[in-house]
């Protein structure tokens, strides 16, 4: 049996609200009447949960098919969000937090555990230096996802995010580590500036795609529109990493969990930069 | 009842004694290659000259070959476990053996064999694997890491002339147990290497083991010490058959022609018995009739060893007849 807590939203308020104190786990160890007491910022302000959400708990067997595999772990879910909920998840650090609408800027911030999973669209910054745990979107997501807050060296240095919809500009930018695959189109500099790690776009990629990529892996379901010209041909002899990354990839989304075939074509670069960098075209 | 009291299975006698076997440091590594036959070149690459640590370093040995469905890449694969006595001392054969026998060999792949979340062994240290080796990419070699389900694994992938050696960052090392053994006593050479091959065969098909000697069988068992300085083993005297009545300590009769040993490495102290149970069983359903007149034990009286193997006690429901 798993704690389960559910906010659902009664008032939309006017302005943003800064939702990063909401974690399952820490929820989980409140009573009702005391998380509607909490009070979360909003600018200038703060506003207290019960003002904004009506707060209900269920600590019987999983109902919505909400739990995982772990009986015990503690599960939040947010009802009718939308784009002024911005940090939902944030530092995330265990358990699961389901959100039923848009996510805000900043969600999954530095997460380090835990699944947070977002049954609509999220804005921009969405998994901005992940560290660990899982992010799903259903939806589209803004820009500089993965990537790196204004100013730091390092995006994402760990976990998975999927968005199965599209995603913005930046996408992974200076990630170092991980797992990101999109299941729609990737906006400008997608990958840019890469250090390492495993990005997949499953639809079209924009304008300077790899620019800047240093190591890591770029999987393209379609060939790229364009690339820079600091990328060359990158040889055969990969198929034993492949059968390792083609394995892992068959627990995701579609079409990256049906490659088994080695791809059509590898190339790498940037040659600017480190050089030691792959795009891999599926066939 | 006590353990004294003889005990014959099939005509064959078995000893009232014990095999004292050692804690070691082990691990299992997991070798892929393009076809069956690469990986097992590797494999018999790898453990080779690993018959005993007194002068190899480690005492090495194929455990199973590996079908496609069962390794990480997909390929089929052949699994050896190593055996030494220290960390430092297995982590270093690791790096030298890979390094000479997998690296070089055309198609292969290397990976980790022991799961910490499942190993019924002790864990012991994490020894370097990938992260010596990839100094051989001369900066070309690239790490990634992949997350098959059980948390993300670091690879390296180095560039060599027929594409890629890929293998894992690390390997898990547990805490073994090294040196069970049993000796067959026969009335002549070829009953004690049918006994022996016999034996070895059935207890091949037994995981977490491993039977390092050539053949799995060694002729020449050892006892510690010598009459010459600087010598830490010499021959086991108590079981040459040409030193009846010559050696003092001989244990055999005018009626044992040959005696052919087996020496078991194992992860946990209870695959070592199940391994030495089976080889019993084997050995003694030959019996007397063809040959096998005896089962014994090496020992040291018990007094360096933790792990005791009693006899009487793996043979105890093998159906044997006490006198």
């Amino acid at each position: 049996m798993s704690t389960t807590t559910t906010l659902r939203v009664r008032n939309a308020p006017g302005f943003r609200i800064d939702a990063s104190s909401l974690l399952p786990a820490a929820l989980a160890g409140l009573p009702v009447a005391d998380i509607q007491w909490l009070m979360l910022p909003a600018g200038n302000e703060a506003v207290a949960v019960g003002d904004v959400f009506d707060v209900s708990r269920d600590d019987a067997d999983d109902k919505a098919g909400e739990n995982t595999d772990d009986g015990e772990e503690p599960v939040l879910v947010i009802e009718g969000a939308g784009p002024w909920l911005e940090r939902i998840g944030a530092r995330l650090d265990a358990g699961r937090l389901v959100v039923r609408g848009s996510a805000g800027d900043y969600a999954g911030l530095r997460m380090t555990g835990g699944t947070l999973a977002i049954e609509g669209d999220a804005g921009g910054f969405l998994g901005c230096e992940m560290r660990g745990g899982r992010l799903d979107v259903t939806g589209h997501c803004g820009d500089f996802a993965a990537g790196a807050l204004p100013g730091d060296m390092e995006g994402m240095t760990g976990g998975t995010l999927t968005i199965r919809g599209n995603a913005g500009a930046r996408l992974a930018d200076r990630m170092r580590r991980g797992l990101v695959l999109v299941g729609g189109d990737a906006g400008a500099y997608a990958a840019s500036r890469l250090v390492a790690g495993t990005v997949g776009i499953a639809g079209a990629t924009g304008a300077h795609c790899a620019y800047g990529m240093r190591r890591g892996t770029l999987l393209l379901a379609r060939e790229p529109a364009s690339l820079p010209p600091t990328f060359s041909e990158g040889g055969r002899g990969f198929e034993v990493f492949w059968a390792l990354l083609a394995r892992s990839l068959a627990r995701e989304m579609a079409p990256f969990s049906g490659w088994r075939t080695p791809p059509r074509a590898r190339l790498t670069g940037d040659l600017a930069v480190d050089g030691r960098g792959e795009i891999l075209i599926a066939r | 009842m006590s353990e004294t009291a003889p005990l014959t299975i099939n005509g064959t006698a078995i000893d009232a004694t014990f095999a004292e076997a050692f804690p070691m440091k082990a691990t299992r590594l997991l070798i892929t290659a393009r076809t069956a036959a690469w990986a097992r070149e590797a494999a018999v690459s790898l453990t080779g000259f690993a018959t005993s640590v007194i002068g190899c370093g480690c005492e090495a040995g194929i455990e199973r070959t590996l079908d496609p469905e069962h390794t990480p890449d997909g390929r089929p694969g052949v699994s050896v476990l190593l055996f030494a006595v220290s960390s430092k001392e297995l982590a270093k054969q690791i790096a030298r053996r890979v390094g000479q026998s997998v690296l070089t060999c055309p198609t292969t792949a290397v990976y980790g064999g022991i799961d910490p979340a499942t190993s019924a062994a002790p864990l012991s240290d994490v020894a370097p694997l990938g992260s010596g080796l990839r100094f051989f990419g001369d900066g070309w070699q690239i790490a990634k890491m992949i997350d098959s389900g059980n948390g993300p694994t670091r690879y390296w992938r180095v560039p060599v002339m027929d594409g890629e050696f890929v293998c894992e960052d690390t390997v898990q090392t547990v805490k073994a147990v090294g040196g069970g053994n049993l000796l067959l006593l026969a009335r002549d050479l070829d009953a004690a290497l049918v006994a022996a091959e016999t034996a070895v065969a059935a207890m091949r098909r037994l995981p977490n083991v491993a039977m390092p000697f050539p053949g799995g069988v060694v002729r020449s068992g050892s006892k510690v010490g010598s009459k010459y300085a600087g010598a830490s083993a010499s021959t086991n005297d108590a079981f040459c058959p040409t030193l009846v009545g010559l050696s003092p300590k001989s244990e055999l009769t005018s009626e044992v022609g040959a005696v052919l040993e087996i020496v078991i490495d194992g992860l946990t102290e209870a695959d070592v018995a199940a391994a030495m149970k089976t080889g019993i069983d084997a050995a003694t359903q030959l019996g007397r009739a063809a040959g096998v007149l005896r089962i014994s034990a090496g020992n040291y009286g018990g007094k360096l060893g933790p792990y005791h193997f009693h006899l009487h006690a793996l043979a105890a429901d093998l159906g044997g007849a006490r006198a």
